[in-house]
C-alpha cells in the first residue's frame, strides 16, 4: 500500500458507514423549488427520487406533482419555535416548507431534516443556495409547523399548503412499468438523464442493480466489489420507455487514470 | 484543468433527493483525492483517513448547503477537508465514535512507518504540510484548489464564496508566503545537512 492510497479494508468500512448513514437519515420525500411570482409562489416540477434522475426539466411517469393552495405564510423567528399556518384546505396532504437561516446555527425541519448555516453561508451573495425545502405530509389534527434550532439561531420559514398527486408510472408494450422511484417502490425502467442532460431515458433495474455491486450481504463482499470496481466502469443501456430501443449508455464507476477500463455490463459474468 | 460533470451533476441531484447509491457513487468519486489532499495536510496516515471520513460525512450533513462548483461537489469537499485537517480535534469531534468503529488493514501502521519505505515520497508530504501549515485555512483551501487541484481562481472563489478578484489577489499572497516558507525550510536542510557533514 502506497501511502497516497486509502487503506481498503479502511475504504470499504467508510462506505458502509455512509451507506448506513444515508439509510438512517429521515427520508425526505421530494423537493419543492420555489419561486416568488406575484406574491405567491410558483411550483415548478419537482426532483424526484429516481436513482439518477437530474433535473425538474424532464418529469417521468411516477414523480409527485404539488399543487400550491392557498397562501403562504411567512414567519421570522430566534430558536426552536412553532408557527401556526392555518386550516389546511380540504384537498391539502402535504405542506411545503422553505426555510432561510438568518444567523449561523442548526435548524431542524419537522421531519428531522437539517440544515446547517455558517458564516460563510450568510455572507455569499447571492445566497448559495436559497432556501432549504421540503414538502412534509399533513398530520391529521395538526395545523401548527415547529422548527427546531441550536440556541439563539434566527430563521424565516416560509410554509403553504399543497395538494400533492403521484403520478402513475407508465407501463411499455412489454409489461415493464417506468418512470422513478418513490412510494410505491422501483419500477422495471428508472428515468436517467445522460450526455450532459441532454438525453432522457431509462435503465433496466436489474441492470443497475447488478452494475452496481448488487446488495453485498458482509464486508467481505463489499470489500471485494471495492477492489474489483477501482479500475473498472460498467456501462449499461439506455432505452426509451419500450426497453427495446437503445438510445445511449449509462456508466456505473467512478474509475479514472491510465489503468481504468470501461466495459459493458453484457461482457461480464457477474451472476446477476 | 477540472472541468463539470455532467454525470456528478446527475449524481448529487439524486443525493438531494436522500439517494445512498448516488452519494456512494460521489465517494467513489473523489475519495482519492480528497485522502490525497487530506494526507498532504496531516501528513499522518490515519489522521488523513478520519478527515476523509469526516469530509464526507460533513457533505452528507451539509448536503443542502453545499457548494456546486461547475456540477462538482470535489472543490466544497476540499475546502471542508482543509478545515477539518486545520483543526482536528473539534472538526471531528461529531464522528468520533463513529470512526473509531472503522477497522484498517494495519492499525500500527502511520505515515512515519511508512516513511521509512518510501522516504522521499513522506518528505514531500512533510513539506507541503509544513508550507501549507502557515496558511489561514481559506488560504490553503485556496492553495490547494489552484495549485494542487488545478482548479481556476474563479472555480476556487466560487467554493469558498468570494469574488473572482479577492480570490486571485490571496492566490498571490499566499503563493508567496509558501514560496517564503519553503525557502525556509531549504535552508534549515542545508544547516542540517551541514552540520552532519562536519560532524
Amino acid at each position: 500500500m502506497s501511502t497516497m492510497e486509502m487503506d481498503p479494508v479502511f475504504t470499504a468500512a467508510l462506505r458502509e458507514a455512509l451507506v448506513a448513514t444515508v439509510k438512517d437519515t429521515p427520508r425526505v420525500r421530494r423537493r419543492w423549488r420555489w419561486r416568488v411570482g406575484t406574491g405567491t409562489f410558483l411550483g415548478l416540477t419537482l426532483v424526484a427520487g429516481g436513482v439518477a434522475l437530474a433535473s425538474g426539466m424532464f418529469s417521468p411517469p411516477g414523480a409527485p406533482v404539488d399543487s400550491p393552495l392557498g397562501n403562504v405564510i411567512t414567519a421570522t423567528r430566534t430558536g426552536t419555535a412553532t408557527i401556526d399556518i392555518g386550516t389546511p384546505p380540504a384537498t391539502a396532504t402535504d405542506v411545503s416548507l422553505a426555510l432561510t437561516c438568518l444567523t449561523v446555527g442548526t435548524f431542524y425541519f419537522p421531519n428531522g431534516s437539517s440544515m446547517n448555516c455558517d458564516s460563510a453561508d450568510l455572507t455569499h451573495v447571492p445566497p448559495s443556495d436559497g432556501p432549504a425545502s421540503e414538502v412534509v405530509p399533513l398530520t391529521a389534527g395538526v395545523d401548527t409547523v415547529t422548527i427546531k434550532t441550536s440556541p439563539n439561531a434566527t430563521w424565516t420559514l416560509q410554509a403553504m399548503y399543497v395538494n400533492q398527486v403521484t403520478t402513475p408510472w407508465g407501463v411499455n408494450a412489454s409489461g415493464e412499468t417506468y418512470g422513478v422511484e418513490n412510494q410505491n417502490g422501483t419500477p422495471d425502467l428508472i428515468a436517467v438523464i445522460i450526455n450532459q442532460g441532454s438525453t432522457n431515458g431509462y435503465v433496466k433495474e436489474s441492470d443497475l442493480k447488478c452494475a452496481g455491486g448488487g446488495d453485498p450481504t458482509s464486508r467481505a463482499e463489499a470489500l471485494a466489489w471495492d477492489k474489483a470496481s477501482q479500475n473498472r466502469n460498467i456501462t449499461i443501456p439506455v432505452y426509451e420507455s419500450d426497453g427495446v430501443t437503445v438510445v445511449g449508455t449509462f456508466t456505473v464507476g467512478s474509475a479514472s487514470g491510465p489503468n481504468a477500463q470501461t466495459v459493458p455490463l453484457s461482457s461480464l459474468s457477474l451472476g446477476c | 484543468m477540472v472541468r463539470s460533470n455532467g454525470d456528478e451533476a446527475t449524481a448529487w441531484a439524486a443525493v438531494l433527493d436522500n439517494n445512498g447509491d448516488a452519494f456512494v457513487a460521489i465517494f467513489d468519486q473523489h475519495r482519492d483525492r480528497v485522502y490525497r489532499h487530506a494526507l498532504r495536510m496531516t501528513a499522518n496516515v490515519h489522521d488523513a483517513e478520519d478527515v476523509t471520513a469526516g469530509a464526507f460525512l460533513e457533505l452528507w450533513r451539509r448536503r443542502k448547503a453545499a457548494r456546486v462548483v461547475d456540477g462538482s461537489v470535489l472543490p466544497w469537499l476540499l475546502v471542508t477537508t482543509t478545515n477539518l485537517a486545520k483543526n482536528l480535534t473539534r472538526g471531528l469531534r461529531r464522528y468520533r465514535a463513529l470512526i473509531a468503529t472503522l477497522p484498517r488493514a494495519d492499525v500500527a501502521r502511520s505515515a512515519e512507518d511508512v516513511a521509512l519505505e518510501q522516504i522521499e515520497e513522506f518528505r514531500i508530504v512533510v513539506r507541503v504540510r509544513d508550507a501549507l501549515s502557515g496558511l489561514s485555512p481559506s488560504d490553503a483551501a485556496l492553495i490547494t484548489l489552484t495549485v494542487f487541484e488545478h482548479y481556476s481562481p474563479a472555480q476556487a472563489a466560487a467554493a469558498l464564496g468570494i469574488t473572482d478578484g479577492a480570490a486571485r489577489t490571496r492566490i498571490f499572497r499566499a503563493r508567496t508566503r509558501m514560496a517564503a516558507t519553503l525557502e525556509a525550510l531549504d535552508d534549515d536542510e542545508n544547516i542540517g545537512a551541514t552540520k552532519e557533514t562536519n560532524r
